[in-house]
């Protein structure tokens, strides 16, 4: 059974695989979701072209093609476990482009990657809807003063937008933080990765877990505070 | 240069427009001349926004065509934020932009899409906004403002860009009745310093009082246009007869 005392030992003698193994969750989850943002940018860019009449045949395939792979991007993503894509992505590419002579440095890179393409397809979401939530009367009125889409996205929409997606990907770099503990499954040396070793090496296995879930719980538990006060200060902003 | 007043300024010729499968407008023409006030009346559904949703390409026309200025918008080689920049349009919802303050948004277009300097366009826009009786309000934000107070902003904007010609549609439909003469105010002062304005409305005092033309729109097509004393004293479109029995 649980004991406390074990649990000071454990913590004690592995502090630093512990606090290190952290360093390293944070590390990947940060790269992730920054993968993730600028890839979901590009991948909601893309879901969200517009067909417009006045063009030519040629443009409007290219952007169906698109738009149809985003999509299918997306909803791929989405609709398999991350385990899964993680493994995938481990085995195949991982292991055919080596980008590290170092083990290590390759498990960690292709596991960055395969957090960032399944977190960039939520992200695309999270973009795509903060967008389509700015009033469509916005855009109507940007463009009717002679503003081509682009600067009325610029200086209309996306500053309106920025506001109902930035809480929201706070929300996703936590759900990550939390995610990238089945990174361990493919050898990245991240918190959990580092619980299991020690378990393993110690033949103690409840409280090294707890431990984990302990320093989980401190940082996510913060950040997802620090996101509600910054939310609540958003909405009373006198712009919204 | 500009067109003598009297001139043509659009000429709307056999507009459609279709939606998937609904014809909305069937066969629009009138040429609307510099100076004009043209108010567009009629039952909802009948296509009279789109019909000015159509003027500033906010909707593509599927059929006709419309020109402006001598130019052919409807053609695909026209520029169309180089065209919109001469007709103003102002919304029912108002549509300010809401991440800028009040001068800001009159600022917007000249800054934004003319690229005027910042100090030029500010010295505009306060004038515009004395003008429609707001120049002491150029730092709130448009959620600070009422309803009639947010539609004034949203013609000075308009006007900042100076356009040749003014699009409202339904520009009091979304007020308290307190705010509709404050707006109406500011569009009958335009109309006097000769604006070419039209005008979607369901004020039929506006229509009576301020247009030099009135225009019913029902069913996709123009059913009667007369100036405004022969339009309400003796309407001759049975359809217009009835809707008329009705509002006023």
């Amino acid at each position: 059974m649980f004991s406390w005392e074990r649990l000071g030992q454990v913590w004690a003698k592995y502090s630093g695989m512990y606090i290190g193994g952290l360093g390293y969750t944070l590390l990947v989850s940060l790269v992730a979701v920054f993968l993730g943002l600028v890839l979901g940018l590009v991948v909601a860019s893309g879901r969200m072209l517009t067909l417009s009449p006045r063009e030519n045949a040629a443009a409007k395939a290219v952007k169906m093609v698109v738009k149809l792979v985003c999509t299918a991007y997306v909803e791929v993503f989405r609709a398999t476990p991350m385990l899964v894509q993680v493994f995938i992505i481990y085995y195949g590419p991982g292991t055919l482009l080596k980008v590290a002579s170092d083990t290590t440095m390759n498990r960690m890179f292709w596991g960055m990657v395969a957090v960032g393409l399944n977190s960039a397809a939520y992200m695309s979401e999270v973009i795509r809807s903060g967008i389509g939530a700015v009033p469509g009367g916005q855009m109507e009125a940007a463009r009717s003063l002679g503003m081509s889409h682009w600067k009325a996205m610029q200086h209309v929409v996306l500053p309106q937008a920025v506001r109902n997606i930035l809480p929201a990907m706070c929300n996703e770099f936590v759900t990550i933080i939390k995610e990238t503990s089945i990174l361990g499954m493919v050898g990245v040396t991240e918190l959990m990765f580092n619980a299991q070793s020690i378990a393993k090496q110690t033949y103690v296995f409840l409280e090294p877990y707890v431990l984990a879930a302990a320093m989980y719980f401190v940082v996510v538990f913060t950040l997802s505070k620090a996101i509600s006060a910054l939310e609540r200060r958003m909405r009373k902003s006198v712009t919204r | 240069m500009s067109p003598a007043k009297g001139e043509k300024l659009i000429e709307v010729q056999h507009l459609e427009k279709h939606f998937k499968h609904v014809e909305v407008l069937r066969g629009i023409d009138i040429d609307i001349c510099r100076g004009d006030v043209v108010a567009v009346i009629g039952p909802s559904g009948s296509g009279k926004s789109t019909f000015l949703r159509c003027l500033n390409l906010l909707e593509e026309p599927t059929g006709g065509h419309i020109i402006f200025e001598g130019r052919d918008i409807t053609d695909k080689s026209t520029k169309v934020d180089v065209m919109r920049q001469k007709i103003g349009m102002v919304f029912q919802q108002f549509n300010l932009f809401t991440n800028m303050t009040v001068l800001d948004n009159v600022c917007a277009g000249p800054v934004l899409v003319k690229g005027m300097a910042k100090a030029d366009a500010q010295k505009l826009a306060q004038s515009l906004l004395e003008r429609v009786g707001l120049g002491d309000r150029g730092g709130a934000y448009p959620i600070q403002l009422s309803g009639g107070q947010q539609q004034r902003v949203a013609i000075a904007r308009a006007l900042a860009m100076q356009p040749d010609v003014m699009l409202f549609d339904e520009p009091t439909s979304a007020l308290d009745p307190e705010m509709v003469h404050e707006v109406l105010d500011v569009m009958k002062q335009l109309a006097d310093e000769g604006m070419t304005m039209v005008v979607v409305t369901h004020e039929m005092g506006f229509a009576r009082e301020v247009a030099n033309r009135v225009v019913f729109i029902d069913e996709g097509v123009i059913q009667e246009e007369n100036e405004p004393h022969a339009f309400f004293a003796s309407p001759k479109n049975a359809r217009l007869k009835d809707f008329l029995s009705k509002v006023l």
